[in-house]
């Protein structure tokens, strides 16, 4: 199995991050990581980097959206 | 003459019974809708906000989505995915009333178009140090993620966010915007891309990241 030098392996970063790898691919990366701290390093910034994305979207709906959804579908049922 | 005949009696009997198992049918899908789609709203929502950037005009794109789920209840096949399928629904609704709007040709041809951006922004990202970036981001509150979020063209956005926040799956993204897996990739690494260098921009503006002290930093290392 061919290994990924640090250009690959960054460019795969999200297939990684993201469970898109074949798993001979993945592990190869995660072998690549533990020997490579540039490379870990972008790793590491991209998963705080989502987290950080993660939690900035956790907006609740309306609280009356539900009852709207419901209420619209009641009134196209008795059309 | 007050009586019915036999007849007539048995023909009111029958159009009762079918106005009732009617009625049956009806409310067996709203009850059916409830249960299965409506706890998705709140998903539906996040995305929605994601489309529209604003929360009243979300809140339409729900409630139309829904609607349009409602009415197509019947095709949707149980056991399926039905979050994707509500998801597809609503980009679907999303375009045809955007398309309605306002036809923007500069829309065309954009998953080329952003590679100038992206260029610019490597040579930011490309002054500062990998931890640098990591603390600025502690710094950033949610709403400038937000802000930073809706600034990126939709179609990067969306990825973003469904493979991000949602944590689905390329295939199920692609499904549900319409657009071969390839594309999903592109679209999540320039996204994000674009969205690292929004965010260094920032934290070099108000201060929490230093492009030239990192890349001073870097050359004595």
């Amino acid at each position: 199995m061919a290994e990924f030098d640090c250009e690959e392996t960054k460019a795969l970063v999200h297939e990684y991050l993201h469970n898109e790898l074949l798993p001979d691919q993945q592990k190869d990366i995660t072998t690549h990581l533990a020997l490579c701290d540039s490379c870990e390093e972008e790793y590491d910034l991209e998963v705080y980097l989502n987290q950080v994305i993660q939690r900035s979207c956790d907006e609740e709906p309306p609280k009356k959206l539900a009852e709207k959804v419901l209420a619209r579908i009641k009134d196209i049922q008795s059309h | 003459m007050v009586s019915t005949s036999f007849c007539e009696e048995a023909q009111l009997v029958d159009s009762e019974a079918m106005a009732s198992s009617k009625n049956t049918d009806s409310e067996l899908k709203i009850r059916d809708f409830e249960q299965q789609a409506l706890p998705l709203m709140p998903q539906l929502y996040g995305a929605a906000l994601r489309w529209t950037r604003n929360p009243s005009d979300a809140e339409d794109l729900v409630q139309e989505a829904m609607a349009k789920a409602f009415v197509a209840w019947g095709q949707y096949q149980q056991g399926t995915n039905l979050k994707a399928w509500l998801y597809r629904i609503m980009t679907n609704t999303h375009i045809n009333k955007y398309n309605k709007q306002q036809k923007d040709p500069s829309r065309g041809g954009l998953d080329d178009l952003e590679d100038w951006q992206l260029g610019a922004a490597e040579s930011i990202t490309a002054t500062t140090t990998r931890s640098a970036e990591l603390e600025a981001l502690d710094h950033l509150p949610a709403d400038i993620i937000r802000n930073s979020l809706m600034a990126i063209p939709e179609e990067f956005r969306m990825v973003v966010y469904y493979a991000v926040v949602d944590g689905l799956p390329y295939s199920e993204i692609a499904e549900i915007m319409g657009t071969p897996v390839g594309t999903v990739m592109s679209r999540l690494h320039r996204g994000k891309k674009l969205l690292r260098i929004l965010l260094a921009e920032y934290a070099i503006e108000q201060g929490y990241l230093s492009p030239d002290k990192q890349a001073q930093k870097t050359e004595q290392n």
